[in-house]
């Protein structure tokens, strides 16, 4: 307390000093991402591709990208210059429709006629926006 | 733990063989060629003294984790950045491997496909 002009004012008590630490949230954080996505890379001959590119969207793949290339395999698996072109297809799942994709897909490897491949998966390790999750893993 | 790793090699345009025969000395069998173009700092290319060539192919390798260091340490040393390819190796681990033909498999099937191919040579003759 002070005397200003015979009148008594109540002094502004010192502002807390800031403490350095940022607040922590008193509730912990909502998991928003409750399903690990991951990268399914195929590679399979190219006038199969998009046989394949049909077959992964009926797993709930919202985005897949697709690259020419050629493999290296020697010349004991292929006798033309064509059996060396192949398509990648690049194609972000959830992690559980893997195991029921990559079945079918073994199947196809097996069974399809010309269309033999290799697919395997490459997990995510974190992703910005929640928009874009929720657009590539298909949940709202 | 994970069995097999894909391996990524990215070099400069024309060094895919080269890639995949440094691969192959170590134990890899097969890969897959993307063509790409490169870009880098001018200013960290300038600082380091070296050009980056813009086309680029990228050789992605599924090779078992066993041999994973064999290939690597291969890479760097055939097509590594002192060499002309000037090459960036690393590896990713993979989780669900589905359509690579077991070794003992496709080593059994060689010959008799090799053998398959040489007959309608020798019937063409």
């Amino acid at each position: 307390m002070a005397t200003v002009n015979n009148k008594t004012v109540k002094r502004a008590s010192k502002p807390a000093p800031k403490s350095k630490k940022r607040a922590q949230p008193k509730t912990p954080v909502k998991n928003i991402a409750p399903y690990k996505l991951l990268l399914l890379i195929t590679v399979v001959p190219r006038n199969k591709a998009d046989f394949f590119l049909d077959l992964l969207q009926g797993f709930e793949v919202n985005m897949q990208l697709q690259l020419s290339a050629f493999g290296t395999a020697t010349k004991i698996f292929g006798f033309f210059d064509s059996d060396r072109e192949k398509q990648v297809l690049f194609s972000v799942i959830r992690e559980d429709n893997v195991p029921a994709a990559t079945a079918l897909l073994e199947e196809k490897f097996n069974s399809l006629r010309g269309g033999k491949g290799i697919a395997f998966t490459v997990p995510f390790s974190s992703m910005s926006g929640v928009a874009a999750y929720q657009f590539l893993s298909n949940k709202r | 733990m994970d069995q097999y790793e894909v391996v990524f090699c990215i070099v400069n345009n024309g060094y895919s063989e080269a890639v995949m025969d440094s691969a192959r000395a170590a134990g890899a069998r097969g890969g897959t060629v993307l063509t790409a173009t490169g870009t880098a700092n001018p200013q960290a290319e300038k600082f380091f003294g070296i050009t980056v060539v813009p086309n680029k192919e990228i050789v992605m390798i599924l090779v078992d984790a066993t041999i994973k260091e064999d290939v690597l340490h291969n890479l760097y040393r055939d097509v590594g950045l002192q060499t002309a390819g000037q090459g960036i190796a690393f590896t990713l681990p993979v989780n669900d491997v589905v359509g690579l033909t077991p070794v003992e498999q496709s080593e059994q099937n060689a010959p008799e496909q090799a053998s398959a191919e040489a007959k309608p040579q020798s019937s063409d003759k």
